[in-house]
Parts: C-alpha cells; sequence; structure tokens
C-alpha cells in the first residue's frame, strides 16, 4: 500500500485513473473538473512510459480520443465539465450502441450553485439518456475507488462508464489512499468479429440499441451492490445521494438518534427498482437528499407509496447546492447558532480582470471604436473566458453570453436579422473549440459581422492551460474564408489605443465579414512561464529555417 | 458521553492573497497531528481578485462533510478585514477570530475604514494585526498570511515541531532564505497571543 497523500477529489480521479493503467488521458479544461487532468497528466509526464496526456480541442474530440484509444483495446479517462459534455453528447451517446474495447471513464464534473457556470445541469440524467452506468462518490476516497471500479465495469460491462462529482468534492481536499499502480494492458484492437458493432449505419445500429437495452439488467445488477439499503425502526427514511451521503453521514455523528432513520444510499446508476421498493416499504415518507436535479426524488415519488420531500415540494431549495444546514432543517434539526452577523452592509468583491490585462485594452479600443463609426452602445455577442468579466458594471461591454462559440454565430444570425455592426468576441481558445465552424458559416453568409478575437496564447480562466489555437489563430481565420485584407492582428496595449480603434473602425465599416485579433499573452501566464520553452524552440526553429 | 467534537476553521481573503496556500498549510499540520481533516475550497472565477475562502474542518473522528454551518467554525483566519467581516457569523459563540488589519479596497463601494475596524472590535474574540507594520519590521512583504497561521496557532492542537516541518517543506524549494522568513513571520505571529482564552 502507497503512504497517504493529501489530494482533492478531483485529483483522487486522476490519480485512480493512472493507477488503473490507462493509457491515455483526454479532456477540455472546464473548472470544476481541471485538475482532474492535471493530476493524471503529472503522473504521465513523470512515467515517460508511452502513455499520452492530451487536452483536445473541445469535449467532443476529447470523447473521441478516448473512445479511439479504447478501440485500439487500451483503457482511457476523458475529462470535461457539465456543460462540455453537451458539446461531448453526440459521442457520448452513441458510443453506448459501439460499446468499448479498453475500459472508458468519463469524468464529469458537476457544479450545482454555479460557482463557475452558466447552468447547473445534472449529468445523471445524461446517462440514464444514454443508457449508461453512471458512479457518484462522496468522499475523496470514493473518488479515488469507484474510478478503479468505473474501469472494471467498463470492460465488464462494455460499456463506457460515467464518475460524477460536483464542485463540492472535486475541491474537497483529504487523505487518500492509492492502491499499487497497473501497467496499460493491451487488450487489442476490436476483433474481427466485432467491428460491426463500431460501424453505427442504420442496419448495425438498430441491432446495437437492442443490444445496449438488452444490457441494462446487467448494469443494473453491477451497480447494485454499490447501493445500500440501512434499516431503522422509523417511519420516515431519507435517500441519499453524492454529497446528500456525505453530508447526512456526517449529522449521523453528531446525532446518534438519526440512525433510526431507514436510508437508501445510492453511489451507482442504474437504480434497482426492486431496492427503491424494498425502501418504500419501510416508510411513510422520504427526504431526498441529492445535488442538482430530483432524479431519485422523481423515481421514488412516482411509485406514490410514501410521501416523498425534497426540491420538489420545497423542503429543500428548488436550486443551488446542498448544505449541511439545509438536511438539518428538512428533517427538522436544530441550525447550529453562531456569533451575530455584522450589520454593517458588505458589498460583494466581484473577480475582475487582472491589472495589466490585454483584455481590457481590447475592449476599450471596441468601446471607442463603435463610438467612432456612430454605432456607441452596439450590442455586443460574447462568449466564455475571462474575457466574460466585460459583461460586469462598469464595463458592460459584452450583452449576451451564452455557451462556447456562441458568439460569432449569434453575431450572424443578429446581422441577417438586420443589425449592424454586428460584433462577437470571443478568446483564441473558445475559437479553436468552436468557433470555427461558427466562423466558417460567418463567412459563407456572406453578411456584415466583425468578430474580435482576444488571443491571450492560452486557456487563461481555468489556469493558463496552452491554447489548442496557439500561435494559428489568423491562418485558422484565413482558412475559414476570412479575406486576407480583412484580416488584422493588432497589440493590446495603452499606447497602441489610437492607432487600435482606427484599425477596429476601418473593420467596423467594412460591408463584409472581418476579423480583428488582439495578440498578449496573459499576464498570469507570462509570470508563470507557460509558454516560456515553447516560445524559445520557435526562437531557436527559426534562426535555424528560413523564417518570414 | 459526547462524541468527539468536529472543529471548523474559516479562511478568507482576496484572490491572490494565498487563502488556499494557507489552509492546504493548516491541512498538512492537522493532518500530521493524527487528526481527520478535510479542506473545501472555491476557485474558478474567483482568482480574479474576488473574494476567496476556504474551510478546513478537523475531528478525532473520520469526517465526510467539508463545508460548515453557519456557527460552526472556531476559528477565523482573515487575511483582509472586510473579507473577515463576511464569516462573522460561520463562528461559535466561543469562536476566535485573527484578522489582517491591511484592508484591499480595489474594488467598488468599500465601506469605511473606521467602520470595519469598529465592527471588527465589537466581535468577541477578535485579534487584530496590522500586517503593513508586520511586513516592513521583518523585511518580508509577504508575511502577513503566516503570522496569521503564527496567531491561530495558538488555539489549535498542533505541536510546534509539526508547524516547523509542515512551513518548511512547503518552501523547501524557494530556498533555505525564504523558508526562514516564513519561520520567522509564523513565530512573530504565534508570539501575538499570549492568552488563548479557550484553546
Amino acid at each position: 500500500m502507497i503512504q497517504s497523500t493529501l489530494a482533492l477529489g478531483v485529483e483522487a480521479v486522476g490519480f485512480a485513473a493512472f493507477d488503473a493503467g490507462i493509457k491515455g488521458a483526454f479532456g477540455y479544461p472546464g473548472t470544476p473538473s481541471t485538475e482532474g487532468f492535471e493530476a493524471v497528466e503529472q503522473l504521465i509526464l513523470e512515467a515517460r512510459d508511452g502513455r499520452a496526456a492530451q487536452w483536445a480541442a473541445n469535449e467532443k474530440v476529447a470523447y473521441d480520443l478516448g473512445l479511439g484509444m479504447s478501440y485500439a483495446g487500451f483503457r482511457s479517462l476523458v475529462t470535461m465539465k457539465h456543460v462540455g459534455l453537451n458539446v461531448a453528447m453526440d459521442a457520448y451517446a452513441n458510443s453506448a450502441l459501439t460499446g468499448v474495447r479498453g475500459g472508458l471513464v468519463l469524468l464529469v464534473a458537476d457544479d450545482p450553485g454555479m460557482h463557475s457556470s452558466q447552468n447547473e445541469q445534472d449529468s445523471r440524467r445524461l446517462a440514464e439518456f444514454a443508457w449508461l452506468p453512471c458512479l457518484e462518490p462522496s468522499t475523496v476516497q470514493e473518488c479515488y475507488d469507484l474510478t478503479h471500479r468505473a474501469f472494471e465495469l467498463s470492460e465488464a460491462l462494455q460499456v463506457p462508464v460515467m464518475l460524477r462529482i460536483v464542485t463540492r468534492l472535486a475541491h474537497c481536499r483529504a487523505a487518500l489512499q492509492r492502491k499499487e499502480p497497473l501497467a496499460p494492458a493491451a487488450l487489442g484492437l476490436v476483433p474481427e468479429a466485432s467491428v460491426q458493432d463500431w460501424v453505427l449505419i442504420p442496419a448495425n445500429a438498430r441491432r446495437r440499441y437492442v443490444n445496449l437495452l438488452a444490457k441494462q439488467p446487467r448494469l443494473m445488477a453491477e451497480a447494485t451492490p454499490l447501493n445500500r439499503l440501512v434499516p431503522g425502526p422509523a417511519r420516515r427514511g431519507v435517500a441519499l445521494a453524492g454529497m446528500g451521503r456525505a453530508y447526512f453521514g456526517q449529522l449521523l455523528h453528531e446525532n446518534p438518534a438519526l440512525a433510526e432513520l431507514p436510508r437508501l444510499e445510492i453511489a451507482a446508476y442504474p437504480v434497482d427498482p426492486a431496492l427503491e421498493e424494498a425502501f418504500l416499504a419501510q416508510v411513510d415518507e422520504v427526504v431526498v437528499f441529492e445535488e442538482d436535479y430530483p432524479v431519485l426524488e422523481e423515481r421514488l415519488g412516482l411509485r406514490g407509496t410514501a410521501r416523498v420531500r425534497g426540491r420538489l415540494d420545497g423542503a429543500l431549495p428548488r436550486t443551488g447546492e446542498l448544505a449541511p444546514r439545509l438536511l438539518k432543517a428538512a428533517l427538522g434539526l436544530a441550525a447550529s447558532a453562531g456569533k451575530a452577523a455584522v450589520s454593517l452592509d458588505l458589498p460583494v468583491r466581484a473577480p475582475r480582470f487582472c491589472d495589466g490585462c490585454g483584455h481590457v485594452d481590447a475592449y476599450g479600443a471596441l468601446r471607442d471604436a463603435l463610438a467612432s463609426v456612430g454605432a456607441p452602445g452596439t450590442r455586443v455577442f460574447g462568449d466564455i473566458g475571462c474575457y466574460t468579466l466585460a459583461a460586469q458594471e462598469p464595463m458592460a461591454a459584452v450583452h449576451a453570453v451564452v455557451e462556447m462559440g456562441a458568439s460569432i454565430s449569434m453575431a450572424v444570425g443578429a446581422a441577417l436579422a438586420g443589425q449592424t455592426p454586428s460584433v462577437a468576441v470571443i478568446g483564441d481558445s473558445t475559437f479553436g473549440h468552436s468557433g470555427l465552424p461558427a466562423l466558417l458559416t460567418a463567412a459563407d453568409s456572406g453578411v456584415n459581422v466583425t468578430v474580435v478575437i482576444l488571443d491571450n496564447r492560452v486557456v487563461g480562466m481555468t489556469g493558463q492551460q496552452p491554447s489548442q489555437a496557439l500561435d494559428q489563430v489568423e491562418r485558422m481565420a484565413r482558412g475559414m474564408g476570412v479575406a486576407a485584407d480583412q484580416l488584422q492582428v493588432l497589440l493590446p496595449v495603452p499606447k497602441q489605443h489610437d492607432a487600435n480603434v482606427a484599425a477596429l473602425a476601418t473593420a467596423l465599416r467594412h460591408p463584409g465579414l472581418s476579423v480583428v485579433v488582439f495578440r498578449r499573452e496573459c499576464i498570469q501566464s507570462i509570470r508563470r512561464g507557460v509558454l516560456k520553452d515553447h516560445d524559445r524552440q520557435e526562437r531557436e526553429r527559426c534562426t535555424t529555417e528560413a523564417c518570414s | 458521553m459526547n462524541a468527539p467534537r468536529i472543529h471548523g476553521i474559516v479562511l478568507s481573503g482576496v484572490g491572490g492573497q494565498g487563502v488556499l496556500s494557507l489552509a492546504q498549510i493548516l491541512l498538512e499540520a492537522l493532518r500530521r497531528s493524527g487528526l481527520h481533516a478535510l479542506q473545501s475550497e472555491i476557485h474558478g472565477m474567483s482568482q480574479r481578485g474576488g473574494s476567496v475562502h476556504a474551510q478546513v474542518c478537523y475531528s478525532e473522528i473520520p469526517l465526510t462533510s467539508p463545508i460548515l454551518d453557519e456557527g460552526g467554525a472556531d476559528l477565523l483566519i482573515a487575511l483582509e478585514p472586510l473579507e473577515a467581516l463576511r464569516y462573522v457569523s460561520m463562528l461559535r459563540m466561543d469562536g476566535h477570530l485573527v484578522v489582517s488589519e491591511e484592508p484591499q479596497m480595489d474594488m467598488t463601494g468599500y465601506p469605511p475604514l473606521d467602520d470595519i475596524y469598529a465592527a471588527l472590535k465589537a466581535v468577541r474574540g477578535a485579534h487584530l494585526i496590522d500586517t503593513e507594520d508586520l511586513a516592513r519590521r521583518l523585511n518580508h512583504r509577504q508575511a502577513g498570511g503566516m503570522a496569521l497561521l503564527g496567531m491561530a496557532s495558538r488555539y489549535l492542537p498542533i505541536e510546534d515541531g509539526v508547524w516547523r516541518d509542515v512551513i518548511s517543506q512547503r518552501f523547501e524549494a524557494k530556498g533555505a532564505r525564504v523558508t526562514d522568513k516564513n519561520l520567522e513571520a509564523f513565530e512573530a505571529g504565534r508570539g501575538l497571543i499570549h492568552d488563548p482564552v479557550g484553546a
């Protein structure tokens, strides 16, 4: 047994994947999933044994990389945040039909309470939608243990397995016991006889769908040992999953009387209805503690045998994350009393742009350029990244932020409705993630749109991971059909302000598609020297090769 | 018979001040003291100069909940006075607060400093420290965090040697001088609290 270390829950998943012998880890950064990939990446870099750790251009690409590795007979881990799974959903849902060869585990980090996300969707629903198993740990050690189990299940059942965690667990740090690492095992390519299973033309897909549905009882049977029914003498019970399980477990230590409540503890889906019925037979009333959507709550409520309480009847807030105090209130336990809150009005300290950030200069130039073409206060379509901070007052420089890559396509849609000028602002990494197909459509549409690409050379917000679009934004834009004379690269610094305003104004006045790239490295990544080696190698390459 | 109690510590400050780093030192020191300990932190957007806070729980019994309720913390360690006030209600009635007087005012609507100090001084168990002055005296710009940890140490069941080991290891990579400066700041803070009532 390896000595215990301290790890975040999300890191424990990465460690477990390494120790389970994965050949590769793939992902796209997104809070709170990022450190899971980074933990396994670190181990893979240190191991130097031919394994891969590769950030992908987006979550769908990451998932397909994992699926390809599975096809080739090796285990792989794919990581993303909950909204990233929307991007990867095509791949994920269809991989349920192909099944897997090497074990494939998808780590999805949900963000109840939206600490750093645009919604609080529940990935358990997407696993159910795809007819795939989902494991849900509640402690750091379980993150590790259930990831191991997920790889075993994936190979035993020949399906991808989702590991769902939430922000509080992802960013909970605790002692972790690791197991002896396994070396990657080569299962070999998908055998000749099974190749048709992976070719989802309708004839094969129909057969594979029947096969997937026929597998469901086995999925349930494998999930059941991870779920538990704990009897108790009371006629009121609790159904627990994820952090609900963690918080209730803690309350139980403090209030031993709670042991009288029968409890249904869920760590794996799909849940066997027989287990739910056995639980419901013991109770007249159930309180359900789970994160995000009322998944168990609805299932138990539909049976109609007990009064089911939770998010739907107001016993718990309909939105936001669970907390011990919410469990106490729903169970009728006294809240702990503390010091009185301070009566002084305490204004919120919102996150803001770093001092010296190039985005601030770029937005300043855009504001003045819009004014100079007689369109001050134009609505601007924004995107996802640090530069989303510009939506806040007093800057209020972007007026719509929906999902990765939406800025460009929404600007095209608005232009088609007659908006002039129609402006999109997107970061370099988001551009590589899903701005490219939008720009292709923008060029094809022939409408008057100005796309501003804020190129800080890294994925700034999630911790300055290298951007897949590094040093390639102009070539990418040209490749999507942007005319050479409608593509400008500007340096967002205060002393270039007037020149930048003039250049942007030219782009805004141009009646067709134009792209303006503001390029200056993220000051956090400069401080950390993230691109130092890359830039040195580039300089050396430029002196040895003819480089223009 | 009372079950072993669960103790809580809240750490607060502004992004970039090192709140999470302090929380990790604390977590490691508790773990090496043979206690079960959990730390909860929220990162992401909060890195960018927003409010940051972390929680650490510890006990003799295994823990599964990484977050505390209001009234569940024994100690609040605040690197900034306004960020201290947000979490006063997290403290137990007999809880203590160690807080830097040095404001980070780069935000809109920062309340008058006198009001902030008055509100802090009205909290029983509050210990304020002029970290700006300390940093000058120790010729160590970032002495504040370690000094606050030193003050907090008077209320924590962690031996001197454990603190020294954990702090030394934390700064090992940065050289002996940085390590010594941090140990010095820790000791300076520790010396500021003479009578840790309720420790």
